[in-house]
C-alpha cells in the first residue's frame, strides 16, 4: 500500500468508527493541522453518509431542551472579554491563591497511595489581555512537569503539551475531569493519542464556568483507554488557574 | 444553520426541533442507553452553537454535518468507556430490520441508492462489518468477537470492504 492508501485508510476507519480512543484522539488531532487527512475525512463523511437514512428517530424527553437552554444562557452570560481596567495583575497573590485552592482528589482506591504524593504547581505568565487562558501543570514530587494543559475559556479549546512525559509501550494516557457538578466520580475527557496529545474540541461540551473550578487528572491506563470507565492506574492532577490575573472576587 | 451561526436563539431552537430526533436516534444506537445518549446529545447542541460558523454548505449537508458531530461525540464517549456487554442480538435484530429496501429520503436519494448499490455488492459479513461499525460504533474488538476473527483479520477486511466500496462508489 502507498502512503496516500494508509493515509485514506486511516481517514476511512476514522469516519466508520473503528478506531480506538487513542489513534481516533491522534487522527482528530491530526486533521487539525494535516489538510490532506481532513480532506479525506470529509471525503468519507460524505460517501458514507447516507447509511444515516437508517436511523430510527428518536425523540428526546421534553426537559432536554431547558436544560440545553440553560446551558447556552450560562455560555452568553460570560463576558468574551473584560475592560483592561478590571485586570491587576500581581504575580505574588496568584501564587497564595493557587496553593489555597490546591486540591488534591483520588482518581480510585487503587491509586490512593500515589494520589497521595501528587503535587500540582502553576506557571504564570504575562497576561495576554484579550484571552481567558487557564493552564495547569500536571507534575509529580518535585519532578519536572509531565504535562502543560491549557484551555481557553472563550473557546474551550484546550491544548495539552507532554513536557517530559513520554509515551508509554502497550500503556496509554487518560485525561480525566472531576467537578462538583459531574457528581463524585471523575468523567473521562480523552486518551491521549500517540503523540500525547488530544483533540483541542474534546471539553466543548462543559461551560466554562464549570472547567475554571474543575480539577484535571492525567492517569496511566491499558492501552486504549480505562477497561472499566474510572482510573485505574497512577495518576497527577492538575488544577486551571488563569494566565491572565483578574481579582478572585470577579471571577464568576 | 445560518442563523444559529450569527447566534440566533430562535433559528437554533428550530434547529433544535428538526434534527434533534435524528441525532438521538444517531447516538442511541451507538451507545444503546437513554440517559447517556441525551447527556451526549446535550453535549452535541451545545457544540452545534459553537461551532455552527464553521459550518460550510459547499462541503456537507446540513443534516450530514450535524450527525457527523452526533456520531464522533457517541463513538469518542463509548470508546472511553469500558467494553461492556453488548446487547447484540438486539442490536443484530435492528440492523436487519433497518436494511434499506426502498429509496432514500433524508439524504439526497441518487447517492444513497449508489451506496445501497454498492454495499449490495460486499459479501455479507463484510457489508454486516460496516453497517455495525458505522451505525452502532461497533470497535474492531466488538466485531472480532462477532464474527470469531481475530483482530488482524477483521483490520484486513474492514480495509478490502471499504476499498471496495470506494472503487464502486467513484466509478
Amino acid at each position: 500500500m502507498t502512503e496516500r492508501d494508509d493515509l485514506d485508510m486511516l481517514a476511512a476507519e476514522f469516519v466508520l468508527g473503528t478506531l480506538d480512543a487513542g489513534e481516533r484522539a491522534s487522527v482528530a488531532s491530526r486533521r487539525q493541522r494535516d489538510q490532506e487527512l481532513d480532506q479525506l475525512i470529509r471525503h468519507w463523511e460524505n460517501l458514507l453518509s447516507p447509511m444515516n437514512d437508517e436511523v430510527v428517530p428518536v425523540a428526546p424527553g421534553p426537559e432536554l431542551l431547558p436544560r440545553i437552554e440553560r446551558q447556552l444562557d450560562e455560555l452568553q452570560a460570560r463576558p468574551d472579554s473584560r475592560p483592561k481596567a478590571d485586570r491587576k495583575p500581581e504575580a505574588g497573590s496568584t501564587v497564595v491563591t493557587l496553593r489555597n485552592r490546591l486540591r488534591r482528589w483520588q482518581m480510585g482506591t487503587a491509586v490512593a497511595g500515589v494520589a497521595a504524593l501528587v503535587l500540582m504547581s502553576v506557571l504564570v505568565w504575562q497576561p495576554a489581555p484579550e484571552s481567558r487562558s487557564h493552564v495547569a501543570v500536571f507534575q509529580q514530587n518535585d519532578e519536572q512537569p509531565a504535562f502543560l494543559l491549557s484551555v481557553d475559556l472563550n473557546t474551550r479549546e484546550l491544548t495539552l503539551k507532554p513536557v517530559t512525559a513520554k509515551p508509554l509501550e502497550d500503556r496509554s494516557y487518560q485525561l480525566w475531569i472531576k467537578a462538583e457538578r459531574l457528581g463524585p466520580k471523575p468523567r473521562s475527557v480523552a486518551v491521549l493519542g500517540d503523540d500525547l496529545t488530544v483533540a483541542a474540541d474534546v471539553l466543548q461540551g462543559y461551560d466554562a464556568q464549570l472547567l475554571e473550578q474543575a480539577t484535571f487528572g492525567i492517569s496511566v491506563e491499558p492501552e486504549g483507554g480505562s477497561p472499566t470507565g474510572q482510573p485505574t492506574g497512577p495518576a497527577i492532577h492538575g488544577y486551571l488557574y488563569p494566565t491572565s490575573e483578574r481579582p478572585a472576587g470577579q471571577r464568576l | 444553520m445560518l442563523g444559529v451561526a450569527r447566534g440566533d436563539r430562535a433559528a437554533f431552537t428550530e434547529l433544535y426541533h428538526a434534527t434533534a430526533p435524528k441525532l438521538l436516534g444517531t447516538i442511541l444506537r451507538i451507545l444503546q442507553h437513554r440517559g447517556w445518549a441525551e447527556d451526549v446529545l446535550q453535549e452535541v447542541y451545545v457544540s452545534i452553537w459553537q461551532k455552527a460558523e464553521q459550518f460550510d454548505p459547499a462541503k456537507a449537508s446540513p443534516i450530514t454535518w450535524l450527525v457527523t458531530i452526533a456520531r464522533n461525540r457517541a463513538i469518542d464517549r463509548i470508546r472511553s468507556q469500558p467494553a461492556g456487554s453488548r446487547a447484540t442480538d438486539n442490536e443484530l435484530a435492528q440492523l436487519a430490520s433497518s436494511e434499506p429496501d426502498g429509496p432514500a429520503s433524508l439524504e439526497a436519494g441518487q447517492t444513497a441508492d449508489q451506496l445501497n448499490h454498492c454495499l449490495e455488492q460486499l459479501e455479507k459479513d463484510r457489508r454486516d462489518m460496516v453497517r455495525l461499525a458505522y451505525l452502532n460504533g461497533w470497535s474492531r474488538r466488538e466485531l472480532s468477537a462477532h464474527f470469531e476473527q481475530p483482530v488482524n483479520t477483521i483490520k484486513t477486511w474492514l480495509y478490502r470492504a471499504l476499498k471496495q466500496l470506494k472503487g464502486c462508489l467513484t466509478s
